[in-house]
């Protein structure tokens, strides 16, 4: 007769548990994409004089942060606040690996390489290219489970005049290309609170020009998911809506010089 | 990407960066476990499907926080276990485990070990019976250690206790289920 243990670790294989639920994860991302509110939103209403008090910490902590928009008020102001630490935005800035061989985009993990045409075969939409910057050097195409509902493209820009390259990566504009659009519910609180975000318009389409280094970037794909993804320069970055494909720029450039990149894809 | 799949140090760094698709594989791979962890501990398996969820949503805010080259396993399921007993606690309330055995093996289902073979299924449901009538704690670090298979490590995180409290905890709830073993053998 086998020994206790023996016995106990065979009966594992004939224990019933209850049915595993079949999509923990769609859970857990709606509840990642509400979860701030959720937490700390609801609960105890604060006494009167409380909200009081808190509406008009509010309303200086808004004036400030809207000053601190402007760059040449910045650092002026900061050093008045003594804010530096605070808008120094250093915590997880997507680090490619310094490897200086290789595909550009391999190691910003954009999905597959492929050609232009390769891309649009595999997406039911048109990709645009910027014809201010012309031919990507490289392309990419990420399609579900790991891209979104639709596939996602991304054209790779190495140097081009008056933009340098960024960081360890060798690229100096990355143009994203995904159907879908903003969620507001999410889309502010996804991108984190160390960020500014002003509303621009790119030659009649609405968009956003995101400055002070954002992360994480979510917005709704071609069927009305949550998609999570990486911002992956680290850099101001301007998305707009080009007629139902959110368009991301990413680089070391001005807010003009990305308008002006987003405005030759329209 | 394609062929092998990620382990899990890639997953992490992915997701690290903020890709939702690695965390999205990290959570297929690991929700069953997961699950049936907080299922051991709560009892319930509504009270252990919230509690994977939100375990899930901790600990990919915990990222940051997750030292590289440590184990993913037993990381999680430390958070997913603490989220199930915060569950107990804030209901005022433990619910039985009442563990039972399937009807046989069915179709489709992996063949049987040797070891399950060698196990009668009558000798099965007496032997389960005794682990049933054992008290919440040796129930406990039994079906931990035995019936979800986690090591040491993992079972301590499950139990939010140290790895040598397992070790003698174990060893003691092994003591009295043999006991109770020994006792019907002479009935």
């Amino acid at each position: 007769m086998p020994e206790l243990e023996d016995q106990l670790s065979a009966l594992a294989t004939a224990i019933a548990w209850p049915p595993s639920p079949p999509d923990l994860w769609g859970g857990v991302s709606r509840r990642l994409t509400e979860g701030q509110e959720r937490g700390q939103g609801q609960g105890r209403r604060a006494p009167r004089w409380q909200t009081r008090w808190a509406f008009a910490a509010a309303a200086v902590l808004l004036i400030v942060a809207t000053l601190l928009a402007y760059t040449p008020a910045r650092d002026a102001i900061a050093g008045w606040l003594n804010l530096h630490t605070t808008i120094h935005r250093t915590e997880n800035p997507p680090t490619p690996s310094p490897l200086p061989s290789g595909p550009l985009g391999a190691r910003l993990e954009l999905g597959t390489q492929t050609s232009l045409d390769g891309a649009q075969r595999q997406v039911g939409w048109s990709i645009v290219v910027p014809s201010s910057l012309g031919a990507p050097d490289e392309v990419y195409v990420k399609l579900p489970p790991s891209g979104p509902s639709g596939g996602m493209v991304t054209l790779v820009y190495t140097a081009r005049p008056g933009i340098r390259t960024t960081g360890l990566t060798g690229v100096a504009v990355l143009v994203t290309e995904a159907r879908g659009r903003i969620n507001e519910q999410y889309f502010q609180k996804t991108l984190g609170g160390d960020v500014n975000i002003e509303s621009v318009s790119v030659g009649g389409h609405s968009g956003f020009w995101i400055s002070g280094q954002p992360h994480t970037f979510a917005f709704s794909d071609a069927e009305g998911n949550p998609y999570f993804d990486t911002l992956r320069l680290a850099t101001d970055t301007l998305i707009f809506d080009n007629g139902g494909t959110l368009v991301r720029i990413e680089g070391q450039m001005s807010k003009e010089q990305a308008i002006q990149i987003a405005r030759s894809m329209t | 990407m394609e062929g092998r799949p990620a382990d899990d140090s890639d997953l992490i760094a992915r997701a690290q960066r903020g890709d939702s698709a690695a965390y999205e594989e990290i959570v297929h791979r690991y929700q069953q476990i997961a699950f049936r962890t907080a299922y051991v501990v709560t009892g319930s398996a509504a009270d252990a499907e919230d509690a994977a969820q939100e375990g899930f949503v901790k600990a990919y805010r915990a990222l940051d926080r997750f030292r590289a080259g440590a184990e993913l396993r037993p990381w999680l399921l430390r958070i997913v276990a603490n989220e199930a007993r915060n569950r107990l606690r804030s209901a005022g309330r433990r619910q039985r485990l009442e563990l039972r055995l399937t009807e046989g093996f069915r179709p489709g289902d992996a063949a049987p070990s040797p070891e399950a073979v060698a196990v009668a299924s009558d000798e099965r449901r007496r032997l389960l019976e005794m682990v049933n009538a054992l008290s919440q704690e040796d129930r406990l670090v039994i079906a931990s250690r035995y019936f979800l298979q986690l090591s040491g490590e993992e079972t301590a995180a499950a139990l939010g206790i140290p790895q040598g409290t397992v070790k003698s905890r174990l060893s003691r709830a092994l003591a009295r289920l043999k006991a109770r073993v020994e006792e019907a053998a002479h009935a």
